[in-house]
This record gives C-alpha cells, structure tokens and sequence, in this order.
C-alpha cells in the first residue's frame, strides 16, 4: 500500500515537471533576431489587373507608415543602393492577390455597397531571400473616403505586423494583437 | 532641251511651294503650367495638396503655396494617364456634409467632377524608386505626358497621340501591301 502511494506520487511529480515547462512556454518570434531595416519592394500585380495609381499608393502608403510607425531604424525604397550595406535586413515582398474596385458614389449613396477591397501577399525575407513571415492582409474602405484610401488601410495594416513581428523593438510577435494569421 | 527645262522650271517651283506648305515636325509644345492635386508620393509634400504643375527645362515641377518640388524627366520611368470622379465638395466640409438633415448629404454627393489622373515612377539619386499621383481637370493628363516623354521620360504605354499616328502609320502599310 505504501509502495503504490509513493509511486503514485512519484508520476504526479514527474508528470508536472514534464508539463509545467510546456505550459509556461513563451511564443518564439519567427525571426531570428529583430531586424534594424527594411526594404520594400514595388508591387507586383500578379495575374490580377491593379490600376497604376493603385499601386503606386499601396507601394507609398507603406513607406510612409513603416516610418511613421518608427519599428525600424532605416526603411529603404525598391533599388536603393544603400540597402546593400544595411545589417539585419528584411526585405518586404508584396503580390495582389484580390482586388475590388468599388464605387465611392455608390457608396455614398447606399452606404452598404460600392466598398473597395486589395487584398495582398505580404512575403518577409532576409537579404539571402529566407522566407521569415508571410500573410494575407486586406485594406477596405467601406463608407468614407475615396477607393484609393483602401490602400492606406492595407498599408496601416502591414506595417503594424512587421513592427510586431520583425523590428527591432517588436514586443515579441503577437498575432492575436495585430489580428492576422500567418500563412506559414 | 528647251523642252526638258521648261517642264523643269514648273517642276521646281511646284515641289518649293509644297515644301513650304508642308507643317514642320516639331515636337509637342510643353503645355503652360496647370492646376493639379497631389494625391501621394513627392518627397516633403503633404497628401491632396494643391498647387500647380509644369514640364519645363528637362523636369517636372509641382508648386504649392509651401514648397516646390522638382522630378528630372529623364529618371521617370514610367508614366500612366487614367480618368476618376470625385466629389466637387471634398474634404472636411465634403464630410461634414454627409451629416445634412433630409438626405441632402447623399444629394450633394451625387455632385461630382471628371479628373484626369496621372502616376508617374521614378528613381531618386541613390537608385530608390519613388511613385506619385497626381490629378487634374478633365483632358490635361494627356499633354503632360507627352511632354514628358519629349523631355526623355519612359513609358510603359505609348501616349494616346502617338499610338494614333503609329496605327495610322501601320493601316498605311498595310494598305500599300495590299
């Protein structure tokens, strides 16, 4: 009886040594150590037609938020020189993937229909082209605002997930804070 | 030989007066400078600024009431034209507008103006690629970019007018074929 009392207690102790460590396991982040710069590539339209005007905003507005977000030290246009000497760089590649250009008169006169959606393939990569993160993130606007304002709210988007995930002073990566999936 | 010269002389003066008549081939006259929005893109400028926009001495020059900005013509290297409407009460006030009693912001939204709208690539110094959009009125996008093009700037799409002489050059051919 005393025997099976003791290995009874015996597993209940080694079973919580086991467990314990993989309950209190932290999220690793994807990459291996936060990156100080980063480069974006244009846009490239993939097999779906984007207006030139559309794409050159998705391609601005994210140089604009990646530095106005302030997550990395440097953020560095398609063809810049200077990148090649940049430590701890994240190259940004992104493809359209969905696109729907809605009506902003329909809109404003509905209120339900005519939103514009782009929804695009965001690809991180280091220098060697090792993939670090990718996801699928969808720019909107459904009320106010011109069709073109759908591609603000991608970049918003975008530039909240590489500040999350991959800068320099990124808290760790949290998905569920930025709200989107990773595909890998 | 008093024959030949006088079927010459007619000739001559016939072939000298053609040539006179014919228009020289010059390139398209750089259009003066014209009112334009900038939607997104030059460096230091402000989103949906207005000001002005001209192609002269081998750039592109976009002025506002705070800054001028200037963009070589030969480091463009891609320029599109397309057409938008927007709302001819725009802005804060276009907004505030939606809030009218009695659906009078739907009706003042229905009141809008067809713009033209041109994007332009380029690279900067340091070989950085840049983008910008501008818009303007209805019918102005067109010899902006021809101007461009003159002034050395690339196109991915042949301007309106010279892809009209060039099927009008190949429908020649084509005719002289057959």
């Amino acid at each position: 009886m005393k025997t099976m009392r003791r290995v009874t207690i015996l597993c209940i102790f080694i079973a919580r040594l086991t467990v314990t460590p993989l309950l209190c396991e932290q999220p690793k982040p994807l990459a291996s150590s936060p990156a100080a710069a980063i480069e974006v590539d244009m846009i490239q339209a993939g097999e779906i037609s984007l207006p030139a005007e559309f794409q050159v905003a998705v391609y601005e507005n994210l140089v604009q938020e990646l530095q106005r977000q302030g997550g990395f030290s440097q953020v560095y246009r398609d063809g810049d020189r200077n990148a090649a000497n940049a430590s701890g760089l994240v190259v940004l590649h992104t493809t359209v993937i969905g696109f729907k250009q809605g009506s902003e008169l329909k809109r404003d006169v509905t209120t339900v229909g005519g939103a514009t959606s782009i929804t695009i393939h965001c690809q991180f990569t280091d220098k060697e082209g090792k993939v670090l993160l990718e996801r699928d993130i969808t720019g909107k606007v459904r009320l106010i605002g011109d069709n073109l304002k759908a591609t603000d709210d991608f970049a918003k988007g975008a530039a909240t997930v590489a500040q999350e995930t991959l800068s320099s002073n990124s808290s760790l990566s949290n998905p569920k804070k930025s709200g989107y999936k990773n595909v890998i | 030989m008093k024959l030949s010269r006088i079927i010459l002389w007619p000739l001559v003066i016939v072939l000298g007066t053609l040539t006179s008549l014919c228009p020289a081939q010059q390139p398209p006259p750089a259009p003066a400078s014209i009112e334009a929005v900038q939607v997104i893109g030059l460096a230091g400028v402000k989103q949906n600024t207005k000001g002005s926009l001209k192609v002269e001495n081998g750039s592109l020059t976009f002025a506002s009431s705070k800054k001028t900005c200037e963009v070589p013509a030969a480091s463009i290297q891609d320029v599109v034209t397309g057409a938008d409407s927007q709302r001819v009460i725009g802005g804060t006030v276009g907004t505030l507008s939606r809030l009218a009693p009695y659906g009078g912001g739907t009706a003042l939204s229905l009141l809008r103006s067809k713009v033209d709208i041109i994007t332009i690539q380029y690279r900067d110094p340091d070989g950085g690629l840049h983008g910008a959009i501008f818009t303007m009125p209805l019918g102005k996008a067109e010899s902006i970019k021809q101007a461009l093009l003159a002034q050395g700037a690339h196109a991915s799409i042949p301007s309106q007018a010279k892809s009209n002489s060039d099927s009008a050059l190949q429908s020649e051919a084509m005719e002289q074929t057959n």
